[in-house]
């Protein structure tokens, strides 16, 4: 399985999915014109990685500063899909927010509030 | 009591479940949907008072540029016209003169607005202009012309590091004020359209404000003398385009002049 790196645009975060160290980072601005789109290859990746090639543990950094709403869609998507995987992996998520970016933080607070029994660390910078 | 339940019931069951299931996440979606439009708002709404104030910042910051520049222009028009012997409105005069001729010549407003604020500098370059030849009553000899002639060099190279385009308009309005329409002016006898159109527009406001107008050394011509005179240059001295405006549109012109009358 390969690694998927995306570059960071105006309006997509730098994407780096890497399968030897387990670690998902998507940092930067998130509002592209079909965010469904945009992420496809990163879901798709990450229920290949699930299946069959994950670590023992994975860790996932989320660094975003700026996002729509359907990116907001999005990354619920993207934690069920961690949930559902959370029985048979470790996996520890970070949502790193800039102590200033009220959004960011009530988005964290969001996630933590729908997804319980994820392992979800805010993280301010 | 029946020892063989109908089969139906269990499969009714399985679909109460698979019904409950779905209804369940289709709850949870619309919960998500709601959270995530409620947060949208309210984004939303803080980023267009963000943007509000900062455009608010950036227009007032944007007048504070555009005023402190046309102080700057105005000033130094002030101060070239303090050491020539023109006086009055002269610089004002020419001015409006000059916005009026870029307007017809088709000009757009921006750019015959900007040539309005500029062109009170065309004489910026006289204060370089030792006071002996600058003041001396009566005719200069050769030498004493030349170095007068230098004021629109010095005019330019005063203004020409600039990179505002009101002070980039105002040098070369200063350079290009004296050239003439058949290559016979200075500094440079650029001939016809080598003549930039500022400085062939400037050129007509300034001699037409400078014969109407009393001077110590001399009386204002009357209006038949400039006009035989403009008629003459015109293609000579002038651009016969702006010669052509300049009758066809007299009336504007005269009316400035008489509004902004000189006061002894």
């Amino acid at each position: 399985m390969e690694n998927l790196t995306i570059e960071e645009t105006k309006y997509t975060p730098s994407i780096n999915l890497n399968v030897e160290r387990g670690t998902v980072d998507i940092i930067g601005k998130s509002y592209p014109e079909n965010t469904f789109e945009f992420y496809e290859p990163v879901m798709q990746w990450l229920e290949d990685y699930f299946n069959g090639n994950a670590q023992k543990k994975t860790v996932l950094n989320f660094e975003i500063i700026y996002f729509n709403s359907s990116s907001s869609k999005l990354l619920f998507d993207l934690f069920d899909l961690l949930e559902e995987m959370r029985e048979e992996n470790l996996i520890e998520i970070n949502w790193i927010y800039d102590s200033e970016n009220e959004s960011a933080l009530e988005a964290g607070e969001d996630f933590k509030e729908d997804f319980e029994d994820l392992n979800i660390h805010l993280v301010s910078k | 009591m029946i020892a063989h339940e109908n089969k139906l019931i269990s499969e009714i069951e399985a679909l109460k479940n698979e019904f409950e299931k779905t209804t369940d996440k289709l709850i949870k979606d619309v919960r998500r949907q709601d959270k995530i439009m409620v947060r949208s708002d309210k984004r939303q709404q803080q980023e267009y008072d963000e943007l509000q104030t900062k455009f608010e910042e950036v227009a007032t910051l944007q007048k504070e540029i555009e005023d402190t520049q046309k102080e700057v222009v105005f000033t130094m028009g002030a101060i070239g016209e303090s050491r020539s012997k023109e006086t009055g409105n002269h610089v004002k005069r020419v001015a409006e003169y000059s916005k009026i001729l870029a307007l017809h010549y088709g000009l757009d407003d921006k750019e015959s607005e900007m040539l309005k604020q500029a062109s009170p500098m065309h004489d910026i370059g006289k204060v370089a202009i030792p006071d002996a030849i600058l003041n001396k009553p009566g005719r200069f000899d050769s030498t004493e012309r030349e170095i007068m002639d230098t004021h629109a060099q010095l005019g330019y190279d005063m203004l020409k590091m600039s990179d505002r385009p009101l002070l980039k308009t105002a040098a070369t309005v200063a350079y290009e004020h004296h050239e003439k329409w058949d290559g016979s002016g200075y500094p440079n006898q650029l001939k016809g359209e080598e003549i930039h159109i500022y400085g062939r527009i400037t050129a007509l406001a300034d001699v037409f404000d400078a014969l109407g107008s009393d001077r110590c050394y001399k009386k204002a011509w009357d209006d038949e003398k400039i006009f035989n005179l403009f008629k003459e240059e015109k293609g000579k001295h002038f651009d016969p385009k702006l010669i052509d405006i300049f009758f066809d549109n007299l009336d504007q012109f005269l009316k400035v002049r008489n509004s902004l009358k000189d006061i002894y």
